[in-house]
């Protein structure tokens, strides 16, 4: 374990003296990052200002919910969402040689290797919409804040398991790089309040592809509106997770390399 | 010696796709795609000694680096066993790449924008390596491949030669019993690859055996105590160095620019293989019968030249002569 800590804080250090060399291109993707994602609450502000909403949320909780999904966003892109481009790229190019010859746990490493600080101004974003969204909210109890951080790590299994379905789906689709469109398409069904969806849509995105998990029942948990369905996506959820590990350790057998 | 690796009756099958070049044929592919199986490695079988150190010579897609990959654990056989310090490379990957290095000359472990120290001390936390035989590693091996200077500049900046060097430095800071070289040389200019040779054979004596891919015969020549050599997917030849050389009869290539057409060349134990054109020769030179020196004095009597090259002998020769030889036997 100290071992896997001490690589993790390499790679943090490799992340941060990379994102040193080249200064520019570091600001310009954390603006980026930033402009892109905070579109959604902008778009929220601007239906709720023209009298418009989602029936029975106030612009403060959808905002709670859309902030929770921004942060889940921009942790997962620091920490694990790399695996999938590097996954892809590694085996299109036939260097993921060079991570199997590594004694450590492969998926970890690639994990670890692709830290990346440029989703900081996304975290940031994220939280100040987070706070501004709780101050004008009903303040939450010492066990809505418990079952929120459950539920946000909860969350962060969906996304880990999304990246790694995705990343496993490169070792047989060599260049597979829309896939990861689709996915995000899905993803996204999770930063709305999940009662204006239809019955079907509800059911898949809470237990079969529990997107739902990774901005909408965190929050919920928070406003204390999650109920017992909350409960219940939290096994489906870590089956996904599951699912992505050993989909991922079983499709590295799978990996050709390239002509030598 | 004791054997360290035991290769046996190891196949390499993978399937790919037929896919035509014109317009007609890659929208054909869309919809139908033909599957052609390619035997990358055809039952090989071979074992290497402890502190030996053993080139696998071929052509280009002649199945090296397939084997070598194999071997390093990174690409799984379709069959046969292969057994290095008693693991098979397959099973138990994390302890066994504990045990190896690797180095690929046409793939890189550095990190690009930063400076190799920062790779090496990257590597230094995934080996698990103490913070003292770190130290001494780097001491020892920066002054053998005198890299202090450039160590601490990004990657990036670096010739093909000095990132080449540290390639090896990283591979080697766990101090690894059986290192895989992968076209180690390959690209680099002479000094270069002299500098790594002799970082090979240093390790060498201190008990690292190697194992290297390469089609430089050079390499083999200066490095290599035995020979593995490879021709589409098949050993053609499996002994030492010394007897690679009988089999070949110690021949080697001397490409001529003349000063005037030459008909024929009255030399004992050469002999014209192709003539590229009027002034631009190639002759096989027999060292067996004939020095270099004493061929340069004849040549220099019997025509007038403006430039000479020595040249290995290609590998498609080599694996022609093998052949020849067995059929002999």
């Amino acid at each position: 374990m100290k071992r896997y800590l001490l690589i993790y804080r390499e790679c943090i250090k490799v992340a941060f003296a990379t994102a040193s060399t080249y200064r520019l291109n570091f600001f310009l993707n954390s603006v980026i990052m930033l402009l892109g994602d905070i579109l959604f609450p902008l778009v929220t502000i601007l239906i709720y200002g023209s009298g418009a909403g989602f029936e029975g949320w106030t612009i403060y909780e959808v905002l709670l919910i859309q902030s929770v999904f921004t942060m889940s966003m921009a942790i997962a892109d620091m920490s694990f969402h790399g695996i999938m481009w590097a996954t892809m790229f590694a085996v299109r190019e036939g260097n993921f040689e060079m991570v199997l010859l590594m004694p450590v746990d492969t998926m970890f490493l690639l994990m670890a290797k692709t830290f990346s600080i440029d989703g900081i101004g996304l975290l940031f974003g994220g939280i100040a919409i987070f706070i501004i969204s709780l101050i004008n909210l009903t303040a939450p109890t010492l066990i809505m804040w418990l079952q929120f951080v459950a539920m946000f790590v909860v969350g962060m299994m969906v996304m880990l398991g999304i990246s790694l379905i995705m990343a496993a789906t490169s070792f047989k689709w060599v260049g597979n790089s829309r896939i990861p469109e689709i996915f995000d398409s899905l993803r996204s069904f999770g930063k709305y309040p999940q009662s204006i969806f239809p019955k079907t849509v509800l059911i898949v995105s809470s237990y079969v592809l529990p997107v739902a998990m990774i901005g909408f029942f965190p929050a919920a948990a928070l406003l204390g509106r999650g109920g017992y369905v909350m409960f219940y996506a939290i096994l489906p959820c870590v089956l996904f997770m599951t699912l992505g590990i050993l989909l991922y350790r079983s499709m590295v057998r799978l990996y050709q390399g390239v002509g030598g | 010696m004791e054997t360290i690796i035991k290769v046996d009756h190891l196949i390499k099958r993978y399937d790919t796709y037929k896919r035509g070049s014109s317009f007609k044929e890659s929208v054909k592919t869309f919809f139908h795609r033909e599957k052609i199986p390619v035997m990358a490695v055809n039952d090989i079988s071979f074992v290497v000694g402890e502190g030996d150190i053993v080139g696998i010579l071929g052509p280009n897609g002649a199945g090296k680096s397939t084997t070598i990959k194999m071997l390093t654990g990174t690409l799984y056989p379709t069959s046969g066993n292969i057994d290095v310090m008693g693991y098979n490379p397959t099973k138990n990957r994390k302890t066994y790449v504990q045990q190896i290095g690797a180095v690929f000359g046409q793939k890189s472990q550095l990190i690009w924008d930063i400076p190799p120290i920062d790779s090496f001390r990257m590597n230094k936390a995934i080996y698990d390596v103490s913070d003292q035989d770190y130290n001494e590693r780097i001491e020892i091996m920066s002054k053998l491949f005198e890299v202090e200077d450039y160590m601490t500049r990004p990657t990036r900046v670096l010739s093909l030669g000095e990132r080449m060097k540290c390639e090896f430095i990283m591979a080697m800071l766990h101090h690894p019993k059986v290192v895989f070289l992968d076209e180690p040389t390959i690209g680099l200019d002479v000094i270069a690859k002299q500098r790594i040779r002799e970082f090979i054979r240093e390790m060498n004596s201190r008990g690292t055996t190697f194992i290297l891919t390469t089609h430089d015969l050079e390499d083999v020549e200066q490095l290599a105590r035995n020979i593995v050599i490879i021709n589409h997917g098949e050993k053609v030849f499996d002994d030492s160095i010394d007897n690679l050389k009988k089999v070949l009869g110690a021949k080697k290539i001397v490409q001529l620019v003349l000063g005037k057409p030459l008909t024929e060349l009255y030399i004992p134990g050469t002999e014209i293989i192709t003539r590229e054109s009027e002034l631009n020769i190639t002759v096989s030179v027999d060292q067996d019968q004939i020095s270099i020196t004493d061929f340069m004095t004849e040549l220099s009597k019997v025509c007038t030249f403006t430039d000479i090259s020595i040249k290995e002998m290609p590998m498609e020769t080599i694996i022609t002569h093998i052949y020849q030889y067995k059929k002999e036997e």
